[in-house]
């Protein structure tokens, strides 16, 4: 507890609050449960006051003063909704509607717009304003975003974005007052890594992404907080799909990963995740590869394993939950553990200049941090370790495209564990369809060695099931586990197994993810 | 421009509305290249001397282009769009080339009482062309303007550099005519 000294006592709407010299009086509203009304203000962004839409009535002070950059003072007397507050806040949206369109019913941002919300809280049914509306018109300013200017407010958080955090300062507000505008040097697009941000930012329809314009309304996207899976930053973020299928991904803030942003790679990137022809059934091999029940699937697993077909070789994804990485490596072990294989794509960095923590990383996977830990070694040519490999194969989510003519032919048993069904995998002995990240519950190991959590957003398509459950299943049967009710469940086995996890429950992992424990010690010695 | 080097304090600080204007002039040569030079010379980084140098380009041809635009981005170290948000803030630099006389008509609340309107209308008329055009003969642009800051004398016309109190719609005959 701080001492009194390096503390202030704020009074907001009635409710008291001591916060630290220096807080806002917006911060120190939303610590008591007040959130004050606001359109250029961003959390991650600096703060103009140019809105005016946050202005609030403190007493003693001569004129309402915006919260958003007002600090607090000692015995400070805020109020929030006073006559005068709620009368300036009417003004600014009656001006911010002089020349709106008022085109909701088909503005991507209906139902997530802060202009809808603050105008319908107004409650202003006419406008005094008889002159007909400027018109603006629309213009790319990435060849994938689109701006309504119309629409646009002003707030210039997307001017503000380029200049601080991506440190571009290629969107400008031309010309001034009612004929303003957001625009490049006239008829440029400009491209950057991280652009999309400044639709996430937008807090109306103005700046709107056009792969995802009339997709979906906001109301009818289902929301999911998960972990983008296109490389090791893990930035989080929350899943909106619809009709079980995933429309768009925006970033989650997480402070210590990808503060508010993340970028256009990623979100191409998850959209496409999963999508396409999919395995949707376990299959064994006969006369040819035919679909079983999970029974048979699974006893035949067992089988295989009892047979003792020789020590185990694998190739993994690191694109695979540390959960099911762990159930490979406890199923590998049956036979006998004898080397795990994993490819890591790579490609080129993108730094975000103004936030340096994240980064688009060259390691194009989400959980190659992950894999190491449970064993697995990186390769530049997995295939290559396993191809001669005459014991037990198993291949966890690697589509084998590129594998060598006649791959896993040698094997004892070729033990095919994905989400695709590709020619060379056809090959396998038995296949057990598994699902993707988005279709389960799980974790991944960042490139910081963050453990963080991703919640399911879809079903699996058909009898498709994540690997703890159908593997564990299986550890059952052999007598050298239980089946596990949860990833939870299997998360906690885990960490009793392997010391990096030690002390690690989903329950402490929580929303913002925990460092594994080689992690922590190295983050203890540098602070 | 006079032959006789100009003071580095004035050098961004010469008339810029100029009946010699040239709408294609080459940028930062000669002279020019001199008086921006001295220009940075007064300030402490390149971006604070950006006003004084579009005023120098706009002196010469009498208008800012996207290439002029462009130039000065890259010789500031700046992105053409913050020098756009710039040039498209301050009404006083023009998007479109001029004829060799601007005629400004402030519209203000004094002068458009007293009849500004009128004026620019006359104006248009006796030039035959719309706000913003330069007229057939090359000579003439009329714009409306904000307050020129003579109230005390409406309608107040400025013709480059020159201020004409009290103009009236008789008087616009005349006016284009000492001019021509």
């Amino acid at each position: 507890m701080a001492d009194a000294s390096s503390t202030q006592k704020v009074t907001i709407d009635g409710h008291e609050v001591m916060v630290p010299p220096g807080t806002t009086i917006l911060d120190a509203a939303e610590r008591v449960g007040v959130v004050l009304p606001r359109y250029c203000y961003h959390p991650g962004l600096s703060a103009p006051a140019l809105c005016r839409m946050c202005l609030v009535e403190v007493e003693g002070a001569p004129k309402l003063l915006p919260s958003c950059v007002q600090q607090v003072q000692d015995d400070m007397v805020v109020h929030t909704t006073s006559a005068d507050a709620r009368k300036a806040r009417r003004a600014v949206i009656e001006f911010l509607l002089v020349n709106h369109p008022l085109d909701c019913p088909i503005c991507d941002a209906a139902g997530q717009c802060e202009l809808q919300d603050y105008a319908f809280e107004t409650g202003q049914l006419h406008t005094r304003v008889t002159d007909p509306k400027m018109v603006l018109g629309r213009d790319n300013v990435t060849p994938e975003i689109v701006y309504f200017g119309d629409r646009c407010i002003l707030c210039t958080r997307c001017v503000r974005f380029m200049d601080e955090v991506a440190q571009e300062p290629v969107l400008q507000v031309v010309q001034r007052g009612h004929k303003g505008y957001i625009d490049t040097m006239t008829g440029d697009l400009f491209e950057h890594a991280f652009s999309m941000n400044i639709v996430d930012v937008c807090p109306v329809g103005a700046l709107v992404n056009e792969d995802f314009l009339f997709k979906a309304r906001a109301w009818d996207l289902d929301q999911a907080p998960s972990i983008c899976p296109g490389c090791s930053q893990g930035c989080n973020i929350s899943l909106g799909t619809k009709e079980n299928q995933i429309r768009r991904a925006k970033p989650r803030p997480n402070m210590e990963v990808n503060s508010y942003w993340m970028c256009d790679e990623g979100r191409k990137t998850v959209v496409n995740w999963g999508s396409g022809d999919r395995l949707e059934v376990p299959m064994l091999k006969g006369d040819s590869l035919l679909p079983v029940d999970w029974q048979r699937a699974l006893s035949a697993l067992t089988e295989a394993l009892r047979g003792e077909p020789g020590a185990a070789r694998g190739v993994a994804s690191a694109g695979a939950s540390n959960e099911a990485l762990y159930i490979l490596r406890r199923l590998m072990e049956v036979a006998g553990f004898d080397g795990g294989y994993f490819a890591v794509p790579m490609a080129e960095e993108h730094v975000l200049a103004g936030f340096p923590k994240l980064a688009l990383r060259s390691e194009r996977v989400p959980n190659a941090r992950g894999a190491e830990l449970f064993g697995f070694e990186r390769s530049d040519d997995p295939y290559a370790e396993v191809a001669s490999h005459t014991g037990a194969l198993f291949v966890l989510d690697d589509p084998l495209d590129g594998a060598p003519e006649g791959f896993g032919a040698s094997a004892a048993i070729f033990v095919y564990l994905g989400t695709r069904l590709s020619p060379a995998a056809r090959r396998a002995d038995i296949v057990i369809p598994v699902t993707t990240f988005a279709e389960m519950e799980g974790t991944f190991t960042n490139f910081q060695g963050r453990v963080q959590r991703f919640a399911p957003a879809l079903q699996p398509p058909g009898l498709a099931r994540p690997l703890w459950m159908s593997g564990s299943a299986t550890l059952e049967r052999l007598g050298t586990g239980s089946a596990y009710r949860s990833a939870a469940e299997t998360f906690a086995a885990l960490a009793g197994d392997y010391e990096e996890f030690d002390g690690l429950t989903y329950e402490s992992i929580g929303p913002g993810g925990s460092l594994i424990a080689s992690a922590r010690t190295q983050t203890a010695r540098a602070g | 421009m006079s032959e006789r080097k100009l003071h580095p304090a004035v050098a961004g600080a010469q008339p810029m509305y100029r009946a010699e204007n040239d709408p294609d002039a080459p940028l930062f040569e000669g002279a020019y290249k001199q008086r921006f030079d001295d220009i940075l010379t007064r300030y402490p980084d390149k971006r604070a001397a950006i006003l004084p140098v579009l005023a120098m380009c706009q002196e010469l041809r009498g208008w800012i282009s996207s290439e002029t635009i462009e130039r000065v981005a890259e010789l500031l170290d700046l992105t053409p769009a913050y020098v756009l948000s710039i040039t498209s803030f301050y009404t006083m630099f023009r998007p479109q080339p001029v004829g060799k006389y601007l005629i400004q008509v402030c519209t203000s609340i004094g002068c458009d009482l007293c009849g500004a309107e009128n004026v620019v209308e006359k104006l248009l008329a006796a030039t035959g062309t719309r706000t913003g055009e330069i007229s057939e003969d090359g000579l003439y642009t009329v714009i409306e303007v904000e307050c020129l800051g003579a109230c005390g004398f409406a309608t107040v016309v400025q013709v480059n550099e020159r201020v004409y109190e009290s103009v009236k719609t008789e008087t616009v005959t005349r006016l284009l005519e000492e001019l021509r």
